[in-house]
């Protein structure tokens, strides 16, 4: 055959060799230690004082805000990722169309990603105060209101505004791997496509988006992870306030380890946190296969 | 109207909203930085500051120690990126290219490392790099975070990788280079643009980092600027939010220039297309 | 090119780390909570004073915000390196104690010692006999009234009484346009002690006969008076989108005209509202006077491998009538040690004599474990209840059920 197979294993295996390496080493230990933490009973200086079982997972079980927080996390996730594909395509789209000034309009898109999300949401709880925030004085500003409003005072409209503020930031992110994927895609066969007198709308849904799903499938992935985890945004606006309605698994992980000193609660949680989000990729990795030999 | 004009206007006329959302905390940014301390806090709240109030700056830069902040940011950031892209290139080259027994399992294990937030690792890290005696450097950041980011990095590698045609290749081996002599003289020149946007988003992931550098951090003259920053509002009595958006704003501009700098490269890197 | 860059970059790297890891022969690690960006200068000022002293010692002064703290400790400790000492919140104490991670300081403090702090604040942090750490940082809790709007709406003077709070709220609404009566903390950090106010005046305890007490009688009064100053728009709007900072910015803008807060609200009054008129009161009675006194303590680890030199520091420059003096200037909390007490500076302050005066009626939190999750539970009680979304005897009721199951482990 054309490929070197004999000779490209062993390469294969020293080429991957330290990328493994480095990954185990510094990743494999802290989830072996969880892993023990979570079976045991620990002080809040992390001092092991027993063997449990399963019993840090009945307790979480057994705990409301825990349950609440998992479904919470779910709307979460499924909101923000959903809400940053569907407003990153056709960003992606327009900034991969050639027009005047294209090369700024890409670095404003990118801007929020120069913040950490740490200090975007420090910035955006300092536009949302209810008496000195910058939103309220332009919506007073227009005459849309006339008295301070609490943008997170409440519930449901802080959960919004939280989700909104994710996908705001998860969108720089997400529209670049778009961009690389539009730009990696073939134009010869667009141009064939478009001397066919296919429309923009039928070259997008007959050729771009088919060529894009592994880029997409990427961006939903990676996003899934990473906005399932995703601490600072709900922390810092809320802290999962008013009264636990806006905790999600990772905002109430950080508040049992270090707030309430409940290590070995908080191990169990990161263990469930971490299967969940196996069952996921197993799950997506099998409908991605299934989809593949379909096609 | 020619049609490119038409598409401009097109173009920024959808994209205006999402830009003005994006401006917005810009303008909030700098229009708080540079208001003098007593105007932060009035009602109904200003737009304009009565005089540019500079001197939060120069407060700023030193009640934050920004300099040394800053060089220790740059410190981790060029040296995550730097270790993540050398570790990464052989293992994109390996799944992009090379068939091995192993490779499906090699790509799950490295989603599975994309699934560990630090936040949820941090005791089991920090007892780690403890064990090590690491604590409070820069090299243990270097580290930590180039794991964190390397199965990203390997990732987005070998789909560009996997983009670029065999033939190429091919060709240089059938004039006798090896695989080696092909990948790094022929196949990396052609990846480059990949290899760019790689490093930019692995710098941008150390440039933001806070939870490691939380965990793994001490001293003052350690700290790289998210910690810095966030001192000035994690619980303080008062918050001198002048100097926060002064802090943020001027911390922004090391990846923003990156992205202006690079962009015209990268534009043109991308939608040419590595290789026709 | 590229690679040269990587090899600079590399020389860079190894120069920061050799920088950061030189060190003298002993070496104190003392972790120093963010009060305010004056708190690190100061304690790097004692610093620097000890080396001179003592040259073959290092301090190094660990700067972490409070939102940090718990974690930091908690990571440090857990990973087996805890610092030498480490500025705590009071509360915190009796989980170090009970999980011998402090050592206790009784065989280290002289009588001389002893008598430099005023009597009271050294209490908090005695635990089953033994003293666990030592006081850097008090403040005792008071109302904050706004003088000139009291004035406009014709009430003279502040009022003593919830009652007269109430009727005194209620002229400030009609008459000093625009401005509101009461500033109320409802979310974040303290959001419970903004209530325990009225619960503890009204005659009730956070804990009672070994259970907790806020479903009480005078817990469910104190939380419906609360809710009525809402309803009848006497506090702010919407109270549960204002933390500790946001209440305190009202007062200092003058839109708010009483207001419960702690000593250092003096000092950015000073800096920041320097017009304020501006008075201290005791917080309203009911049926007791009470308030809510703080301690922050500074622990010596039982894991510090030079708590002799650590404790030298602690007693030659922390706790030095110098550095004593400067900290409660700049930070502004109340005189802890005779001697700051004495100085001029304080000891002709008026304002400080209102809130000394308060010293004897203060609670101060209970040494019992797992106070942190009772206060969250309690605050999501009470974040119910402002918002309208349970009744004031349900929330507080379940509330108080789960600090139960919290007590007795």
């Amino acid at each position: 055959m054309r490929r070197h197979t004999g000779v490209s294993g062993f390469l294969a295996f020293v080429m991957i060799l330290p990328s493994i390496v480095l990954t185990l080493w510094t990743v494999g230990y802290p989830v072996v230690d969880i892993a023990v933490t979570s079976i045991h009973s620990v002080n809040r200086f992390g001092r092991t004082t027993g063997f449990v079982g399963l019993a840090n997972f009945a307790a979480l079980l057994a705990d409301p805000i825990f349950v609440a927080s998992f479904w919470r996390t779910l709307i979460w996730t499924a909101s923000v990722v959903a809400g940053t594909i569907l407003v990153s395509l056709p960003i992606a789209l327009v900034l991969q169309e050639d027009f005047a000034g294209r090369g700024l309009a890409r670095v404003i898109i990118m801007l929020p990603w120069a913040i950490s999300l740490t200090m975007n949401a420090v910035v955006w709880r300092w536009i949302l105060n209810g008496q000195y925030g910058m939103l309220n004085a332009l919506l007073f500003d227009l005459g849309l209101i006339d008295g301070p409003v609490e943008w997170l005072a409440q519930a449901r409209p802080a959960f919004m505004i939280e989700i909104a503020i994710g996908i705001f930031v998860s969108m720089p992110f997400t529209v670049t791997i778009l961009l690389g994927g539009l730009a990696s895609l073939p134009s010869e066969i667009y141009e064939a496509a478009r001397v066919d007198g296919a429309s923009a709308i039928m070259r997008f849904r007959a050729l771009t988006l088919p060529l894009l799903k592994p880029f997409i499938n990427m961006a939903i992935v990676l996003n899934i992870i990473y906005v399932f985890n995703s601490f600072p945004i709900i922390w810092v606006l809320t802290q999962g306030d008013p009264a636990n309605s806006t905790d999600i698994l990772v905002t109430y992980l950080y508040k049992l380890a270090f707030r309430y000193g409940r290590l070995d609660l908080a191990a169990a949680m990161s263990i469930v946190m971490l299967l969940i989000l196996l069952v996921f990729s197993v799950a997506y990795a099998s409908m991605a296969m299934r989809s593949q030999s379909a096609e | 109207m020619t049609s490119r004009q038409r598409r401009t206007v097109l173009s920024w006329l959808f994209l205006a909203p999402v830009v003005i959302v994006i401006l917005f905390p810009y303008v909030v940014m700098v229009s708080t930085a540079l208001k003098p301390s007593d105007e932060i806090f009035v009602f109904p709240p200003r737009w304009l500051p009565s005089r540019l109030a500079f001197e939060n700056l120069s407060a700023m830069w030193v009640s934050t120690g920004f300099g040394r902040a800053l060089l220790n940011s740059l410190i981790v950031g060029f040296g995550q990126t730097l270790l993540c892209i050398i570790f990464a290139i052989p293992a994109a080259y390996a799944t992009a290219r090379l068939t091995f027994t192993g490779s499906k399992l090699y790509r799950q294990f490295l989603l599975v490392t994309q699934m560990l937030s630090p936040i949820v690792l941090v005791i089991g890290l920090f007892r780690f790099i403890a064990g090590l005696g690491l604590i409070d450097s820069l090299l243990a950041l270097i580290l930590t975070g180039a794991a964190f980011n390397l199965a990203f990095a390997i990732w987005m590698l070998q789909s560009f990788m996997a983009t670029i045609p065999r033939e190429i290749e091919e060709a240089a081996w059938i004039d006798g280079a090896s695989r080696i002599q092909s990948l790094v003289l022929v196949f990396l020149p052609l990846a480059a643009p990949a290899l760019a946007v790689t490093c930019i988003f692995t710098f941008i992931a150390s440039w933001n980092e806070f939870a490691l550098a939380l965990t793994l951090l001490r001293s003052g003259d350690q700290a790289t600027l998210p910690l810095r920053i966030f001192t000035l509002v994690g619980g303080a009595y008062r918050i001198e939010w002048q100097q926060v958006m002064a802090a943020t704003t001027l911390s922004t501009l090391p990846v923003a220039l990156i992205f202006a700098f690079l962009q015209r490269r990268l534009v043109s890197g991308l939608a040419l297309g590595a290789v026709k | 090119m590229r690679l040269r860059q990587g090899w600079l970059l590399a020389g860079i790297c190894a120069l920061a780390l050799s920088a950061g890891t030189a060190h003298a022969a002993t070496e104190i690690r003392v972790v120093v909570a963010h009060y305010s960006d004056a708190t690190a200068p100061i304690f790097e000022g004692m610093a620097k004073d000890f080396e001179h002293a003592h040259p073959d010692v290092k301090i190094r002064v660990e700067d972490v915000s409070w939102d940090n703290l718990q974690q930091r400790l908690t990571t440090d400790i857990a990973g087996g390196t805890p610092p030498d000492l480490a500025i705590v919140g009071t509360r915190w104490l009796l989980d170090y104690a009970s999980q011998d991670v402090a050592e206790p300081l009784d065989s280290y403090m002289t009588q001389e010692f002893k008598d430099r702090f005023i009597g009271d604040f050294l209490k908090p942090s005695v635990i089953n006999g033994k003293t666990y750490g030592l006081p850097v940082a008090a403040s005792v809790r008071s109302m904050f009234y706004n003088k000139d709007l009291l004035a406009k709406a014709g009430v003279n003077g502040p009022p003593a009484t919830w009652d007269d709070f109430l009727a005194a709220a209620k002229s400030v609404k009609a008459k000093s346009g625009g401005a509101y009566a009461f500033g109320l903390q409802g979310k974040e950090l303290e959001t419970d002690v903004y209530w325990y106010y009225a619960l503890w005046t009204m005659g009730g305890n956070l804990i009672e006969n070994g259970k907790s007490g806020i479903a009480s009688p005078a817990g469910i009064k104190a939380a419906t008076l609360y809710k009525e100053l809402i309803d009848e728009g006497l506090t702010q709007p919407e109270p549960t989108g204002a933390n500790r900072q946001d209440v305190e910015s009202l007062f200092k803008q003058g839109r708010a005209a009483m207001i419960f807060t702690g000593p250092y609200m003096r000092g950015q009054i000073a800096k920041e509202a320097p017009t304020l008129n501006y008075g201290i009161a005791p917080i309203p009675k009911g049926t007791t006077a009470a308030t809510y006194g703080v301690t922050d303590s500074i622990v010596l680890f039982k894991d510090s491998s030079h708590k002799d030199v650590a404790w030298k520091f602690l007693e030659e420059q922390a706790f030095s009538p110098k550095w004593r003096t400067e900290f409660t200037l700049k930070e502004g909390f109340l005189p802890i040690t005779k001697a700051e007490a004495a100085d001029p500076t304080f000891a002709n302050d008026p304002g400080l004599k209102a809130l000394t005066a308060l010293l004897p009626s203060a609670r101060f939190a209970p040494l019992i474990p797992n106070w942190e999750e009772m206060a969250d539970a309690t605050m999501a009680a009470l974040q119910q209840i402002y918002l309208g979304d349970a009744k004031p005897e349900d929330a507080l009721k379940s509330a108080a059920d789960k600090i139960d199951g919290l007590i007795k482990p």
